[in-house]
């Protein structure tokens, strides 16, 4: 998917004043957040949970070569196929070229950020391959031409009526608009014949288990498990930090993930398979391949400031807990991950002189850190970012600061640095600002204050300082 | 170089090391422990299940009727035959399909099927892989209206049944039907994920870990549009868990 993180100001604005899209936001909230709080307030050993989990990731991600290597091994042990792609277009050709290779009709796709990434459904359809979304709010989002707008909620932002005009092949506008029931089972019955002519299906992967060559997918609908079942052929694509070393710290992974994503202590379907069908088995496909997909992250990973960010499990608490996210949208992050996630790991896998709005669109509040169920201190890389574009200091080409603003920083610096300094800056501010101030505050400034001033008021220093004033009265007092 | 060499010589490089290294024992995976403790730890969660089995069931049946399963708690075989019988009758079934699971033979599912008046097929695996014959066993699926299955571990904490597909018990058979009946004895519950996947640990470290697995917990759901909670979207619109109590 080609980045668009250029337009986050505009984007933003538009969903600012959007009151539909405002008001199906408010799920995020009513749903999610507070599902969450619920969730893990009747877990009694959460922050316990936390540690473990991020004492897992971390421990993952410091060998994760060592990791990469078992978990292709044991996957090809189990009979499978494993594909190491640098970047989105290696992975795509991989599976494309899969598809003709298997004479393959139509492709089901199971919920995927990583072939987001890929822009792989499109990529299908272009080749002449039905390809169809299969968990609900994807569908939705593919037969409106759109990208997710949410993690794990990616049609959040649709209302019912306008689920209606995809959904239903007999709305009229103006009919009485038919309820979530009577929409989900519309959709129930489309896909049914889908899932049953189906010959290859294209999965995300939640946990792949290092040690057994597992992958473990998450689901509420049942798309993941109907997509592990029916097709022929099963390709999961995931990025390369998606790996926990054992099937046993699945059962913290799974506490953790469930209850940050939708306040559930279990989803309706945890699947794990182990490579193509058994001899013994019934169904289940004949092939599995595993796309392990670089695209970026190697950057995230020889980066000490950033490399946390490779333990996220995609939850989406992060999205749902933020004061922005609920205000801007999804749409807005520009690429395909949202949220305060997407704004610490989209401008290092897509470059940061474009996204340099996404780290700066937050108020800091911590609220994604608190909500992280694997303590990611998504404020800290925040900073770390908005840093990188002020002084260029890992990449001059990062650099997005003006000379100007950077002279003015640098001479208020030196300003600040010593006592003499100081009391003569506050004496020259004081001669040329106060004959444009009103009341100690100056409204309206000229360059280069102009920039603050376009959007508040800016503060006239005071006419003695505090040093000055103090002297005053311990002289009064002596005397 | 392949692809693969390539790829891990970056990751390597970008840990700011020059090999691979093999992971110094760490506690905070359990990817370090050996086969013996691996097998420690689940004789314990047998134990655990043995010692506790009222208790269990009572948190299973409850944890169970929260995430939407209609729980249905029996003295003898007889009277989950009669459920089972009125769940057909209820939902005017015509096709019903059945895994293998000893627990099924134990009730007599055959007769309270067949005696309403159901078609019943039982799903077994005729030990070849002719794909014709896996394209029937998947469209006899689809068209069943309700899917039996007895139950291979089930989870107290989550309200989770487990099946473990393999020849007479298809994947399809608990997802595909409108309808999943898991008839469960108390024996198979455990205390929690822990317990389950310390088992399938084990399993993994003696080399019989399942093709695939899958953990259950009520029916389908999507709350995609307008985040209202709705069932029945790919999977099961109804799930009944029996628990014959008589062991």
């Amino acid at each position: 998917m080609k980045p668009l993180t250029t337009d986050f100001r505009a984007k933003a604005a538009e969903t600012m004043v959007d009151e539909q899209v405002l008001q199906s936001l408010e799920h995020v909230y009513t749903g999610f957040f507070k599902g969450r709080l619920e969730a893990i307030g009747n877990t009694d050993n959460w922050e316990e949970l936390r540690e473990k989990g991020k004492a897992i990731k971390d421990h993952t991600i410091a060998h994760l070569d060592y990791y990469l290597e078992q978990l292709a091994d044991n996957v090809e042990k189990n009979g499978g196929s494993v594909f190491f792609a640098a970047d989105a277009a290696e992975a795509r050709k991989y599976v494309l070229d899969l598809a003709h290779a298997r004479n393959i009709k139509t492709v089901i796709k199971s919920k995927s950020m990583v072939s987001e990434e890929m822009a792989l459904g499109q990529a299908l359809i272009d080749e002449g391959i039905e390809a169809i979304e299969t968990d609900l709010g994807e569908y939705i989002i593919q037969l409106s031409g759109e990208t997710p707008y949410h993690l794990i909620a990616p049609a959040v932002h649709k209302s019912r009526k306008e689920v209606a005009e995809l959904l239903d092949d007999n709305y009229v506008e103006g009919n009485p608009v038919p309820d979530a029931t009577e929409l989900t089972m519309m959709a129930r019955e489309k896909l049914r014949n889908v899932f049953e002519r189906a010959d290859m299906s294209v999965t995300g992967v939640n946990f792949a288990v290092a040690e057994s060559g597992s992958i473990t997918l998450v689901t509420n609908e049942g798309n993941g498990r109907m997509s592990t079942t029916v097709p022929r052929v099963h390709v999961a694509v995931m990025g390369m930090e998606k790996i926990i070393p054992s099937i046993q710290d699945l059962s913290t992974m799974l506490r953790i993930l469930i209850r940050s994503a939708t306040g559930q202590r279990i989803s309706s379907y945890v699947t794990m398979v182990n490579g193509p069908r058994t001899s013994d088995e019934e169904e289940g496909p004949e092939e599995f391949h595993l796309v392990i997909m670089d695209n970026g992250r190697q950057k995230l990973l020889a980066d000490e400031q950033m490399r946390e960010s490779l333990n996220c499990i995609r939850c989406g608490a992060c999205l749902n807990a933020c004061p922005v996210y609920r205000k801007v949208g999804g749409h807005a992050y520009g690429w395909v991950y949202p949220g305060p996630i997407g704004a610490i790991v989209t401008p290092v896998l897509t470059g940061l002189k474009d996204a340099v709005n996404l780290p700066a669109a937050s108020s800091l509040c911590g609220a994604c850190h608190d909500a992280c169920p694997v303590k990611i201190n998504i404020p800290r890389m925040l900073l770390e970012l908005r840093y990188r574009t002020a002084e260029g200091s890992t990449d001059k080409d990062e650099r997005t600061s003006s000379a100007q603003e950077r002279t003015i920083w640098k001479a208020w610096r030196i300003g600040m640095m010593g006592r003499k300094r100081f009391d003569i800056g506050a004496r020259l501010s004081r001669l040329f600002l106060r004959p444009l101030a009103r009341n100690g505050w100056l409204k309206k400034a000229p360059p280069p204050i102009s920039g603050w001033t376009s959007t508040r008021d800016f503060p006239l220093v005071s006419s003695s300082s505090l040093k000055a004033r103090l002297n005053k009265r311990s002289k009064k007092a002596k005397s | 170089m392949t692809s693969r060499a390539k790829f891990i010589a970056n990751v390597t490089t970008s840990l700011g090391r020059t090999e691979v290294i093999k992971p110094s024992r760490d506690e905070s995976t359990a990817a370090f422990d050996d086969a013996e403790t691996a097998r420690t730890n689940a004789d314990r969660a047998m134990a655990e299940n043995a010692a506790n089995s009222v208790t269990l069931t009572d948190r299973m049946a409850e944890a169970a009727s929260t995430i939407g399963w209609k729980v249905h708690r029996v003295a003898n075989p007889e009277d989950a035959a009669d459920v089972v019988a009125s769940i057909c009758e209820q939902k005017g079934a015509t096709s019903v399909l059945r895994s293998t699971h000893d627990v099924l033979a134990e009730i007599n599912v055959d007769a309270a099927v067949t005696n309403t008046g159901a078609k019943l097929g039982v799903t077994k695996h005729s030990g070849d892989n002719d794909e014709a014959k896996v394209t029937e066993s998947k469209t006899t699926a689809f068209a069943a209206d309700i899917g039996i299955t007895g139950v291979d571990h089930a989870v107290a904490e989550t309200g989770t049944v487990v099946l473990h597909p393999r020849s007479g018990l298809s994947r399809l058979v608990s997802l595909a039907p409108p309808t999943h009946i898991a008839v469960l004895r108390p024996a198979e519950i455990l205390d929690s994920l822990d317990e389950l996947f310390a088992m399938e640990r084990n399993d993994h470290m003696t080399g019989k870990l399942a093709g695939s697995m899958n953990l259950i917990s009520g029916p389908s759901k999507t709350a995609d549009i307008e985040g209202t909670t709705v069932t029945g979207i790919h999977g099961p619109l109804e799930v009944h868990l029996i628990i014959l109590e008589n062991d």
